[in-house]
């Protein structure tokens, strides 16, 4: 197995001195799709948060390329490599999509050639080419999707984290999501995706890993999982 | 017609001075979820170091402004770096941070004690004399202040939707985490959000103690104004709270004009009060979401 270009060791975290992780550990190497899949409020939200520093852990460590990272302020993981495409509504309501996107340039090197990245994420999410002056609040769920995953690609960075992109989304714009991340992995680019759903595994993830209750309770690769039912009935509910 | 000018005229002085009072107050809000009691003494400190330079040192007024703003600018970036920065991540920030500011403003407030005294100044910053409109007198210092908020609020308008710092504000005040995670410094942002808040305020402070006199407590009731707007046009919403800046300018000066002066405070506490029964997030806010 190639060399991790991140490792998760051992990490617990929580809120509020309620633990949500439990000792999960995780190793994704360059150029890999790994997908955690588990119930809804079993820590997988938790996961992302910890590796891009927005909450601290409490035993453990996270490495990029060997360095660590846990410990560091947000700002400055992103501008290791590490960019983090959260869940849920969280576009800058109030600023046009194109402005939505430009944020996503923040940083010095992406920011030197926001504008080639810019036409390179409207040649991809056309949707966003036609909404560019329009404010993200007035945006259709799918197209705030679309514009966290594009707001995502114009940073750049070596491993992008996706949490749960097809998350209450209609077929169609779950399909041009996945076609996106699909485009992505064969650009060879460094994908962890945590979903709910585990029907999109196998087209896209390399591995798969499976947290139920905080804890890693199985690890292996797409098609294995999907054939061990019982793994579905037991921690999925299918 | 002579009242209806006499009342715009007063209102637009006094709007022009709330706005660029409250500007200041609202970003701090919006940015930080912050209410920064120290906003009433930054006006004073503003007026003060105006008047230290125009009188004491006999620099030029604009310059006497500019170095108002600039003591602004510093003392705003001072209540960053002595007290919010240590708190911000904390739960419990919104409530800390305001006795730590209440602690802050009252320090400073008995520093400029000490230091001019508490006899009442004139304000060497201003225009002498007026001109007439009908049969009301307009003083050209009124229309200085109503020149000097409109470029200022022109200023930060183009400054929060066109510079690359001022989307940065504007995305932290909308969400902190995604901010952090396009690999903005929040920090950063906090600073430089209190320190032009204070420059504001400095400026506020010029503006109002040229038409007033200089004292101490001079901030204290622009502060509790500012408040009354932010609250009516909904925290940190800056547009809004200009709005309502200007609103509550002309509101006050026909209370004044039909009513009295006593008056004026009570029924801008009462329209907070309706206006938290009819809008509890503001005219100008909107409802706010917290997930948990």
């Amino acid at each position: 197995m190639a060399e991790a270009l991140l490792s998760v060791e051992a990490i617990g975290a929580g809120y509020r001195g309620k633990p949500v992780l439990k000792e999960v550990s995780l190793a994704i190497p360059a150029g890999s799709v790994t997908m955690v899949v588990g119930p809804n409020g079993h820590g997988k939200t938790t996961l992302l948060r910890c590796i891009s520093g927005l909450v601290a852990l409490e035993a453990g460590a996270i490495r990029l390329a060997g360095a660590r990272i846990d410990g560091m302020r947000a700002d400055r993981i992103v501008a290791a490599g590490v960019v983090h495409i959260p869940q849920g509504d969280l576009p800058f309501p109030e600023m046009s999509v194109a402005d939505n996107l430009l944020m996503g340039a923040w940083l010095p090197p992406a920011r030197a050639e926001a504008a080639r990245r810019l036409e390179e994420i409207y040649a991809l999410l056309p949707r966003l080419a036609e909404r560019r002056r329009q404010m993200a609040s007035t945006l259709s769920g799918g197209e705030r999707r679309m514009l966290a995953i594009g707001r995502g690609l114009m940073t750049g960075g070596r491993i992008l984290l996706v949490d749960e992109p097809s998350l209450g989304l209609a077929p169609i714009v779950i399909e041009r999501i996945y076609e996106v991340l699909r485009g992505l992995k064969a650009e060879g680019r460094t994908l962890l995706l945590v979903e709910e759903n585990l029907s999109r595994a196998g087209e896209i993830a390399d591995s798969v890993h499976l947290l139920d209750d905080g804890r890693m309770v199985w690890q292996g690769d797409a098609d294995a999982l999907l054939e061990r039912p019982e793994l579905f009935e037991i921690y999925l509910g299918a | 017609m002579d009242t209806f000018i006499q009342i715009v005229a007063s209102g637009l002085t006094l709007g022009a001075m709330y706005a660029v009072g409250t500007i200041g107050l609202s970003l701090v809000w919006g940015a930080l979820r912050m209410l920064n009691m120290a906003h009433g003494v930054l006006i004073a400190a503003g007026g003060y170091m105006a008047w230290q330079a125009i009188a004491g040192w006999g620099l030029p007024a604009p310059l006497g402004l500019v170095a108002a703003m600039a003591a602004g600018g510093l003392l705003g970036a001072a209540v960053y770096w002595l007290a919010a920065r240590f708190m911000f991540r904390n739960e419990a920030f919104e409530n800390n941070i305001i006795i730590v500011t209440f602690g802050l403003a009252i320090a400073l407030e008995n520093g400029i004690l000490k230091v001019f005294g508490g006899y009442p100044l004139a304000q060497p910053f201003g225009l002498e004399d007026g001109f007439r409109l009908g049969a009301v007198h307009v003083p050209w210092k009124n229309v200085l202040v109503v020149a000097v908020s409109v470029a200022t609020m022109a200023a930060m308008a183009w400054f929060l939707a066109r510079t690359r710092m001022g989307r940065a504000i504007r995305a932290t005040a909308q969400n902190r985490d995604a901010a952090q995670l396009m690999g903005v410094a929040i920090g950063g942002v906090f600073a430089q959000v209190l320190a032009i808040a204070g420059a504001l305020a400095a400026l506020s402070g010029v503006l109002l103690s040229s038409i007033t006199t200089l004292s101490p407590q001079v901030g204290f009731d622009p502060m509790l104004k500012a408040f009354i707007i932010c609250v009516i046009a909904g925290l940190g919403n800056v547009m809004g709270a200009l709005y309502a800046a200007f609103a509550m300018g002309l509101f006050e000066a026909a209370v004044q004009f039909f009513l009295g002066v006593r008056f004026a405070l009570p029924l801008m506490l009462l329209l907070v009060i309706l206006a938290l029964i009819w809008r509890p997030y503001g005219v100008f806010g909107r409802r706010e979401v917290r997930r948990l």
